[in-house]
């Protein structure tokens, strides 16, 4: 059995046995491939390791999301376009993002645009259906129908170093330059500290093919420039008495030009959107003995930005709109092993949210909201069953105006993992999860379209799954397949209800989800030191629309949701080279609620491939990477009359010392 | 099942009376059918589905009244391309049909089978770029109503914008022709006011009066606020302004130029339709506990000069009662109402054809698009 199938076997029966140092394995450095999907948790967890992100050619967050089973990403084309995801069509509100533990929000917006997070210093993505295994997190992520996690990297150093640095030189096609640095330093035994900075621009105004009927043109793609800025420091320190510190200081700047939609026979487009987000954060976790573990999480997150257009339409012929939002985020989140295969963990998070716009008559809402997740595991080498209950309090006061009522919930989780036999990682899991996502300030405020009599959207998650890890023969280090069939029902959704002449957000949709992820990941050992790594994922989803029985859209499938899609990829590491292949297919859909042939989009698929040798030097390597994304020119749209771009290159050079 | 008997005895007749009108008639061509691809109707009428914003869905569609079918999306079926992205306006003049496109920002001229004859693009006119609104014909021109507070003066032959008059408002929205003035509702303007430190909508009160023989800003009359809907008939204006969505709701109005451009309002309505004498309209009011818009029916009697609050349609029926009314439409020839139904961006509109005594003729289930916004009748016979 190979190493790194030995690693994902002891992950699992850490999960199964030793639930209070989950949290640890995933601190690992993991120097050699593992099985992207954890097989022993009784909730889906699909993991993407920066190894993987860099063989793969992956070139931003929305590109490595849409690769994990069940997800479906909203992406608005180019580097700047709007890019969400929402997992298990739920809506992309339901899935919480975690970076480095903390959770990050927009309450205007409700959705987290994952665009605008670099990949450069990631060390790990994971996508959990429902919440991840390990307990010791805040009661926002326990909340949540689905969270994505991005862990960055943590600093690691050669023999007899204190320092490690990287620079890297991103280029390609669209004028796409990207230079980044990174340093990291070793204060002491205990202390070290990471910097990251990065800089991106592109012109983005990549060539596209329109087809209007008999007239098929190329255009371009034009008024997609961005510049972007992200710099973020870390300090992380270990104290005697097994408790450890992690200080988080982040920034992010862009300014993007927003083509909009296609507008067939109008090329103009004049919209331009700033983005400023600045954060600061401390996660400490302490295990006092065997039995208690505590984290402590502490951030304060500002986020503006500012949405300008031009045209006579306006008044002094500029539109200009500015949000800023801030928030205060307060989480202790204890752990307790009353006895061997026992856990109990009780998460409490306080959070303070504010909005100021020059949204037309917004008041400038303060959102109080109290969540406390109370969780137990039960474990034994054949069977674990968690359970959570999570109880959400939420006030709101307005500058102007009523407020809306307190928001008052409970909500349970029931999930267990069963493995039958002692000698085969083969897992039997079952879950059920009761959530909601809150309305948003733009559901509530906006001018005349927002309502402030609505209540939260309500989804219920199921989730029957198999899951089987092992290897075959010798040379194959592993090999695990999940299979997870399941059920969504999301009442009360609120949607923008149409009535003559004025919309307002109402609590009235309905939608049932049943699905099926498949995932498959092997990896072999070659001779000449030359490995193999394939995975696979497949979903069949059926989403359908069951508001109103009298419309003529009841029972479709809903907008944007492909019946099929799925992807696959190969990696072959060799000495000399190594070579990156993937796909990402995806079936027909509607862009339009009504499932008519007019409403159709095609499917389409999206290969690239990725070739990278790194020399090694004395004291250095040099890693220099070429890319073809989109190889085969596919022109397809994820939104309709957002098109992606064709076939591009790029080229980076990476210099570790 | 009698209804069918009915219709289809119906269409038996008029095809009699077409052949033998076709007979008497011989010769020339009464109407621009050049370039046509499929087979015409000899009853045309015209839907404008505005689609919805963003989706590039707009679209004509032709349906035949006597055989009660569709051709949808004539205009791509003609054309072989789309016609764009937010239909807004649509009226018939000299035999040809103009079309303005708001988003993708052009007035196209087609002829009766929907071929298109000609186009002018206002995207690359800085004056224009807020995009073109409604139309509005008369001596050999069109007049175009654009946001941004423009009105172009545009030839109906060549399209090619003869003059411009420009800082008449802010988005100015419908238009109407009578005694050779232009009537131009000066809608709303989106601004900033710093004092509150927000960007608001103010809502206007501005109907500018254009004197065609000038081509110049004659008057401007104060009419209730967000004025929109504006139609010409039996020497008068009529008006419906939208109110500013709080505490100002729905007004239907008249302009009498013969009495130096009197404003009298009339009372509430959210759409209308002209014709037969008459300005027929309804009222939507949306009861948000329940989410049920009801729709009362009422129509001016324009000769009695006096409101008629009673249905203008015979056995309100359960469909419309509480049904999203998009548009009214009235042939000018044959005085039937068509009144079209929105399912606004989930679904195809559909609409009701009732007979001008207000008695329903049918009503079809699909007009061919999203927002079913205006009826134009061309009569190939």
């Amino acid at each position: 059995m190979g190493a790194a199938f030995l690693c994902a076997d002891i992950c699992a029966r850490n999960t199964a046995e030793k639930a209070d140092t989950v949290h640890q394995v995933e601190e690992l450095v993991v120097t050699s491939r593992r099985s992207p999907n954890k097989i022993a948790t009784p909730m889906p967890v699909q993991t993407l390791s920066s190894a993987d992100i860099a063989d793969l050619g992956i070139r931003d967050m929305a590109d490595a999301v849409r690769r994990f089973a069940g997800t479906n990403v909203k992406d608005y084309g180019g580097i700047g376009g709007l890019k969400t995801v929402s997992v298990r069509n739920m809506g992309a509100a339901h899935t919480a993002v975690s970076y480095d533990g903390a959770p990050v929000s927009n309450c205007q917006a409700g959705q987290i645009d994952i665009g605008r997070f670099s990949l450069d210093n990631v060390g790990m993505l994971s996508l959990a259906v429902g919440h991840s295994d390990d307990m010791l997190q805040s009661a926002k992520l326990y909340t949540s129908a689905a969270v994505l996690g991005i862990s960055t990297e943590k600093p690691h150093f050669g023999q007899g170093k204190n320092f490690s640095t990287r620079v890297q030189m991103k280029g390609g096609s669209f004028g796409y330059v990207s230079p980044s640095v990174r340093w990291w330093q070793k204060i002491s035994n205990n202390v070290t500290t990471s910097l990251d900075a990065t800089f991106l621009r592109a012109d983005g105004n990549y060539p596209f093919t329109l087809e209007n009927g008999k007239y098929v043109t190329r255009e371009r793609r034009n008024n997609s420039a961005i510049d972007s800025w992200h710099a973020e420091g870390n300090v992380y320190a270990a104290f005697p008495g097994s408790s450890e510190l992690q200080v988080k200081g982040y920034y992010f700047r862009s300014k993007r030009g927003l083509p909009g939609a296609i507008t067939l026979y109008n090329p103009i487009s004049t919209e331009t959107l700033w983005d400023e987000n600045a954060f600061v954060q401390a996660r400490f976790k302490k295990t006092f003995s065997p039995k208690w573990s505590l984290q402590a999480l502490a951030k304060y997150n500002y986020a503006w930005n500012k949405d300008q257009e031009f045209g006579p339409q306006f008044t002094g012929g500029v539109y200009c709109a500015t949000h800023h939002q801030d928030e205060w985020f307060l989480s202790a989140t204890g752990l307790y092993r009353p006895a061997q295969n026992v856990t109990i963990a009780l998460a409490q998070d306080g959070v303070v949210n504010t909005l100021n716009s020059t949204m037309t008559e917004c008041p400038n809402p303060t959102r109080y909201s109290s969540l406390t997740a109370l969780s137990a595991r039960w474990n034994t080498p054949h069977f674990t069953l968690s359970g959570t209950l999570t109880g959400t309090y939420i006030t709101e006061t307005v500058e102007t105006g009523d407020r809306p009522d307190d928001i008052s919930k409970i909500n349970p989780s029931l999930s267990m993992s069963v493995k039958p036999w002692a000698d085969r990682q083969l897992y039997v899991r079952l879950m059920y999860k009761s959530t909601f996502r809150v309305p948003t300030f733009n559901d509530l405020y906006y001018y005349r379209l927002g309502s402030r009599t609505l209540r939260p959207e309500k989804a219920d998650e199921f989730d029957i799954g198999l899951t089987w890890g092992h290897s075959l023969f010798p040379a194959m280090d592993y090999l695990s397949v999940t299979l997870d069939a399941y059920y969504n029902d999301v009442t009360d959704k609120i949607v923008a209800f149409p009535t003559t002449y004025a919309w307002r957000m109402v609590n009235f949709g309905k939608v049932h989800v049943t699905g099926l992820d498949v995932t498959l990941a092997t990896s072999f050992s070659l001779p000449l030191g030359m490995n193999l790594a394939l995975s696979g994922g497949y979903t069949w989803n059926k989403a359908i629309d069951l508001s109103d029985k009298s419309s003529k859209t009841y029972r479709n499938q809903l907008p944007y949701t492909p019946e099929h899609s799925g992807n696959a990829s190969a990696i072959l590491e060799t000495p000399w080279l190594n070579i990156g292949y993937s796909v990402v297919a995806v079936g027909k859909r509607y862009y339009l609620s009504q499932n008519i042939p007019a409403n159709e989009i095609a499917g389409y698929d999206d290969h690239t491939l990725t070739l990278s040798r790194t020399l090694d030097f004395r004291k250095c390597s040099l890693t220099l990477r070429g890319e073809i994304l989109n190889l085969t020119d596919k022109q397809y749209d994820v939104i309709k009359f957002y098109p992606m771009p064709g076939r591009s290159w790029r080229l980076s050079a990476t210099f570790n010392f | 099942m009698d209804f069918k008997k009915i219709t289809w005895g119906l269409c038996a007749s008029l095809t009699i009376c077409g052949g033998f009108s076709s007979c008497s008639d011989n010769d020339e061509p009464k109407i621009d059918d050049n370039g046509s691809k499929i087979e015409l109707p000899a009853s045309r009428v015209f839907i404008l589905n505005e689609g919805s914003i963003g989706q590039n869905n707009a679209n004509i569609s032709l349906f035949d009244p006597d055989s009660k079918t569709i051709i949808e999306d004539v205009f791509y079926e003609q054309n072989e391309m789309r016609l764009g992205d937010v239909a807004q306006d649509m009226i018939e003049y000299n035999d040809y049909i103009y079309v303005s496109v708001y988003k993708s920002n052009y007035i196209a001229r087609l002829n009766a089978a929907g071929v298109e004859q000609q186009r002018v693009s206002f995207a690359s006119d800085p004056d224009l770029q807020g995009g073109v609104r409604y139309l509005a014909a008369e001596d050999g021109y069109l007049y175009a109503s654009f946001h941004g507070g423009v009105v172009a003066k545009i030839n109906a032959t060549s399209l090619r914008v003869e003059k411009k008059i420009t800082g008449l408002g802010a988005n100015l929205e419908g238009v109407a022709i009578e005694n050779h003035m232009l009537y131009v509702a000066n809608a709303y303007e989106q601004t900033f006011d710093p004092e509150t430190d927000k960007n608001v909508f103010n809502y206007l009160t501005d109907l500018r009066v254009i004197d065609l023989s000038k081509f110049e800003l004659s008057e401007t009359l104060t009419v209730a606020a967000n004025p929109n809907q504006v139609l010409a008939e039996d020497g008068k204006i009529f008006l419906i302004s939208w109110g500013n969505y709080n505490d100002q709701g729905y007004e239907f109005q008249m302009i009498d130029p013969k009495q130096n451009n009197k404003v009298t309002s009339l009372g509430v309505a959210s759409k209308m339709g002209v014709g037969n004498d008459k300005v027929y309209l309804v009222y939507a009011l949306t009861d948000w506990t329940t989410r049920v818009t009801t729709n009362t029916f009422s129509y001016y009697d324009i000769k009695a000069g006096k409101m008629v609050n009673s249905s203008f349609i015979n056995d309100p029926l359960k469909q419309l009662e509480n049904a999203s009314i998009f548009s009214i439409g009235v042939n000018d020839e044959n005085g039937d109402i068509y009144i079209g139904l929105t399912n606004y961006t989930t679904s195809n509109g559909s609409f009701f054809r009732f007979k001008k005594d207000g008695s329903m003729l049918y009503d079809f289930a699909n007009c061919g698009g999203q927002n079913p916004s205006k009826f134009v009748f061309i009569d190939a016979d």
